[in-house]
């Protein structure tokens, strides 16, 4: 057992108090509060000074499958030709020694979820890990935890002979899929025995609600096309990057959807984020939607999804929702949180250290703990 | 007439002022200080406990040549037809209707240089800007203020990879760049010749090698895109080959090379550093290069070589250095008075003194902190853009 004393801690579910206990045992948090004793004969570390957070966690990554200066060779996150890309499992994309899961460790990112890419209309499994590891089925927190989607642009672009090249094309697919593999599960369900089919399989998931459909959208129009799509199939989704969410705040709100919105500190190549706004989150939250800010590494390097944090309060998230939207609601989204997203009695002691108040630029990370071990550790160059 | 009260002035040429005024006739600074006499006629600015800097300076940014949300339609910085084109201007391209100038000014970004793109191994020439104005000839500090050049993997990727041309590697790079400084140097001496001796005749007009003259006579820099450090080694070795005025863009891996960089003090615009690793070449982004540059003294700005990563996020940008140890002046200087230097409009923008444009920012609080808004911005003595709160 090790005993964290001396900081402000922020447990996230609970208020913030100053000179803090956390009794860390086994990987797990055994105490967290104010008025914790320290049982004799325990270790302590002394973080007089720090701020603790709990480590941040990433609902929407492409970690170990993509980018981060590795070239064409290690692209790993759009199966072609789609665009129905249902049978694929992001677990099988992602190499756990990609420097990707190094920059989480350091921008103090401890769980990340993992999607497939965006070029497909259906574009596989997501799954949630930890950022620490050298076998990825270790490093599993939890799996499936939904099926990609994606509207707009991105699908139109398919070198696929069946790629859409329109909204409605894309929207069309979508439909039908969903509609043949309840075809399909209904033959299975009269055992008749339908040829193996693995995509429909995880149609069914989420059909049975076993999983949700996480719909990359960013314009209006594509957000609105996904709340029709998945309302007529009564299943559970949410909504990627949402970056016209603010435009449709009201109607959005009105649904408790969540919305998983990044990546930050971007710019607006593509017309479909012709209407980025910085206030995006903070309207959103304001109007009842669950925020989480994402980074879609490598699209923002995780390494500064702290700055991005700062840049969402800034433009009006309260600072209590933007810790929340890095923290305890990815994890709530993501289905994990009975493991991560706050520091609590039992959870993962998965957390930060902070050389002051977050979401400032004297105040970087110095540690990121992944169930009580020390992961990373700041060294000035 | 506009003067600003109460401020917290941080010139960057010279100390903090507490309590002192800023005082801009005609565009320009007249004063500046703590004893200065406000003209009745003059509007007052009351900065009580906010921070005045001088204009934001983005030393290498694409604002009004690679569009914002217009896709290929507003994609106008390489001019992919052929890997020599210095004749090209940045000014042709250049739509001053972006949106992303008003978010620079909402930024406290004031000045602007422009260059075209990377695809190019001579890409052309560059254009510093006000962000300010519908007229782009209007919002002009420099024209032309740089030609770009470009080695490592842009070129090779236009040409080599999509074109199946010439250049293909990186050695192909550096042979068709030396190529092009030959021949445009043969027609300089042509030209030359026929000034001097009137039986001579002149070289018959060519476009290219006019473009090139000013570089060969080191009125304007060459501006050569290099992120590994062979490439900016290389860089190095081509300015020196040709006895160039030179500067280094992007300088991903300069921490590799700090020493050579120091002995010829070549100017470095360092960025963007928050970019994602969408190639190989930049697989090293970090802040070490920045803190290595600064630290052997070696001139060096930031840059976000928007939209790469948007231009609004330069002062964060340098914020997140201070973090990791670069001292603040330093970094503020980096985002300002070397940036200036750095674009070649030292003589106009980038500090608060007397008789430079007035050029300024009033923000919320420190301007290197994530939270910080630029509340009012300032081009030639104009607000050009003020908070509503």
């Amino acid at each position: 057992m090790r005993a964290y004393i001396g900081a402000r801690i922020y447990p996230v579910d609970a208020p913030p108090f100053d000179d803090g206990v956390m009794l860390v045992d086994d990987g797990h948090i055994q105490e967290v509060g104010a008025d914790v004793r320290v049982p004799d004969g325990v270790e302590t570390v002394d973080l007089s000074g720090r701020v603790v957070i709990p480590g941040m966690v990433d609902a929407h990554s492409h970690a170990g499958m993509w980018g981060d200066g590795e070239g064409d060779a290690s692209r790993d996150g759009n199966e072609r030709p789609g665009p129905i890309a249902a049978d694929v499992d992001a677990v099988d994309s992602v190499n756990p020694h990609h420097r990707s899961f190094a920059s989480c460790r350091e921008g103090g990112v401890t769980s990340v979820m993992i999607h497939p890419g965006s070029g497909n209309a259906i574009g596989g499994l997501c799954f949630a890990a930890k950022t620490r590891g050298e076998i990825v089925d270790d490093m599993v927190i939890r799996a499936p935890t939904g099926l990609k989607g994606a509207l707009g642009e991105n699908p139109k672009r398919g070198s696929g002979k069946d790629s859409p090249k329109t909204r409605m094309g894309t929207a069309a697919l979508i439909r039908d899929y969903f509609a043949r593999a309840a075809e399909y599960g209904r033959k299975k369900d009269a055992d008749k025995d339908p040829d193996p089919d693995a995509g429909f399989e995880n149609a069914l998931r989420v059909l049975r609600g076993e999983i949700p459909f996480r719909v990359h959208a960013h314009r209006a129009d594509d957000i609105v096309t996904a709340t029709r799509l998945c309302e007529a199939l009564d299943i559970r989704y949410n909504i990627e990057h949402c970056t016209d969410g603010y435009l449709l705040a009201e109607f959005l709100g009105h649904r408790e959807l969540t919305a998983h919105v990044g990546p930050g500190l971007s710019s607006r190549g593509k017309v479909e984020v012709a209407n980025r706004d910085e206030r995006n989150a903070a309207l959103l939250h304001a109007a009842g939607v669950r925020v989480c800010l994402v980074t879609d590494h490598p699209f923002l390097d995780v390494r500064y999804l702290m700055a991005y944090g700062g840049v969402a309060h800034k433009h009006g998230l309260p600072f209590d929702a933007t810790l929340r939207a890095l923290t305890l609601t990815p994890a709530e989204s993501i289905g994990i949180a009975d493991r991560v997203g706050s520091l609590a009695k039992g959870k993962d002691a998965d957390f930060l250290v902070l050389a002051g108040e977050p979401f400032r630029y004297r105040s970087p990370i110095l540690s990121t703990f992944v169930e009580g071990e020390e992961v990373y550790t700041r060294q000035q160059p | 007439m506009l003067a600003i009260i109460n401020a917290n002035i941080v010139p960057v040429a010279g100390e903090a002022m507490p309590d002192a005024t800023l005082l801009m006739r005609d565009g320009k600074i007249e004063a500046l200080g703590t004893d200065v006499e406000i003209p009745g006629e003059a509007r007052v600015i009351d900065a009580r406990g906010r921070t005045v800097t001088p204009g934001i300076v983005e030393a290498h940014a694409h604002v009004g040549i690679s569009e914002q949300g217009l896709g290929a339609e507003g994609s106008d910085h390489n001019e992919t037809t052929d890997p020599v084109t210095p004749h090209v201007r940045a000014i042709d391209g250049i739509n001053p209707r972006d949106d992303a100038f008003r978010e620079f000014r909402e930024a406290g970004i004031t000045t602007a240089l422009v260059p075209p793109g990377s695809a190019n191994l001579l890409g052309g020439s560059a254009v510093v800007l006000k962000c300010s104005g519908t007229i782009v000839d209007d919002m002009v500090i420099l024209d032309p203020a740089g030609m770009k050049a470009a080695l490592g993997e842009n070129p090779k990727g236009a040409y080599g990879q999509r074109q199946g041309k010439a250049p293909a590697t990186r050695m192909g790079s550096a042979a068709l760049l030396r190529e092009a400084l030959v021949a445009a140097r043969e027609y300089m001496e042509k030209q030359d010749a026929a000034e001097a001796d009137d039986d001579t005749d002149p070289p018959g007009f060519n476009a290219k090698h006019e473009a090139l003259l000013p570089v060969l006579r080191r009125e304007m820099p060459l501006r050569i895109h290099c992120h590994r450090a062979d490439d900016i080694v290389t860089a190095v070795r081509i300015g020196e080959e040709f006895d160039l005025c030179y500067t280094l863009e992007h300088v991903t891996e300069g921490q590799y090379v700090t020493e050579l960089l120091a002995k010829h003090r070549v100017p470095c615009a360092v960025g963007p550093t928050l970019q994602h690793g969408s190639k190989v070449e930049n697989r090293e982004r970090d802040f070490r290069a920045p803190l290595a540059l600064a630290a052997a003294g070696v001139p060096m700005c930031f840059t976000t070589d928007h939209p790469v990563i948007a231009g609004q996020y330069l002062a964060l940008t340098a914020g997140i250095a201070v973090s990791w140890g670069m001292d603040y002046d330093a970094a503020l200087a980096a985002i300002t008075a070397t940036a200036a230097e750095h674009a070649g409009v030292a003589d106009r923008v980038g500090t608060l003194e007397p008789g430079k444009d007035a050029d300024v920012v009033i923000w919320s609080g420190d301007p290197l902190d994530f939270t910080t808004f630029a509340d009012v911005t300032i081009i030639d003595g104009d607000v050009v853009y003020e908070r509503g709160v």
